[in-house]
């Protein structure tokens, strides 16, 4: 069989553009879009706590936790439906009861710890999402772990080193930066 | 040195391939998603899959999940080698231009 180089051109290109399609859609690269989707959550969030008062921060950031679980849940449904892993209804399973143990060993770590102010306590539910994150990252994709590792270190740089604006902080370099990162994936895929 | 493949080469089976070689060995992409993907219909891309079942460059299995049946599709080991093989050697045509 023998073609020109501008039929083997256009057969690269098509492979390449395919991939690149393939992988937004049906590859674990699709996680992307919890970025994009928790990124605003964060960036609302914290921007409620920085501007606005204790009340309606705590019901803004009730109403923005319940939307992005619903999306993310959404989205988990729509990723997972076209792809089969081989190995994904033991690790499935486990993974989902890691993330629920993970949530009451926070709850418990919170309540031992009660009285918390709003910035001790963001720090907690950051520190546990981010050993969440980290462990995902270190089990199924070793690249998150650099993202987990660093919304970490601009967590705490921002409780300890700039506890004035330590909401403004996250929302813009925590929230911002996940749907920046969001965005990046996507593109770079 | 790699040689064209002339069953992958044909454009709807390349972007096939391609679309599978990206899942990790033993990932199964459904046969609904797979036709959104490409853009194709059923018939159409029902034929090129058992072209390439035939070579022995994908595997089908058919499965029910929540009582419905549902196509699978995976790229084979052998499948996967000679995708590379095919890129390999598009990419020499091009380096030798």
């Amino acid at each position: 069989m023998n073609i020109s180089p501008t039929e083997a051109e256009e057969a690269l290109a098509a492979i390449h553009a395919m991939m690149k399609k393939a992988r937004r859609t049906i590859s674990s690269s699709g996680a992307y879009l919890f970025l994009i989707v928790w990124g605003p959550v964060w960036l609302l969030g914290f921007l409620g706590q920085q501007f606005l008062s204790q009340e309606v921060a705590s019901k803004a950031w009730m109403i923005l936790d319940i939307l992005g679980g619903v999306l993310s849940v959404v989205l988990g449904v729509r990723l997972g439906r076209g792809v089969r892993r081989s190995s994904s209804t033991a690790s499935g399973w486990r993974i989902a009861a890691f993330w629920l143990l993970l949530f009451l060993y926070s709850f418990a770590a919170v309540t031992i710890a009660w009285p918390l102010d709003g910035k001790q306590f963001a720090m907690f539910i950051i520190l546990f999402v981010g050993v969440g994150w980290l462990a995902m990252g270190l089990l199924l994709d070793s690249a998150s772990v650099w993202w987990g590792l660093a919304l970490t270190a601009l967590a705490l740089i921002g409780y300890f080193l700039l506890p004035g604006i330590f909401y403004l902080w996250m929302a813009i370099l925590g929230g911002g930066g996940m749907i920046a990162l969001g965005l990046y994936i996507r593109s770079r895929w | 040195m790699a040689e064209l493949n002339e069953t992958i080469h044909q454009p709807v089976r390349l972007r096939i391939m391609a679309a599978l070689v990206i899942l990790g060995a033993g990932d199964e992409v459904d046969f609904t998603y797979l036709r959104n993907l490409l853009e194709v219909t059923d018939g159409n891309l029902g034929a090129h899959l058992r072209k390439l079942e035939e070579a022995g460059y994908i595997a089908v299995n058919k499965a029910f999940v929540e009582r419905k049946p549902h196509t699978y599709v995976s790229a084979t080991a052998g499948g996967r080698q000679v995708f590379q093989e095919h890129v390999a050697a598009l990419e020499s045509i091009l380096k030798s231009k």
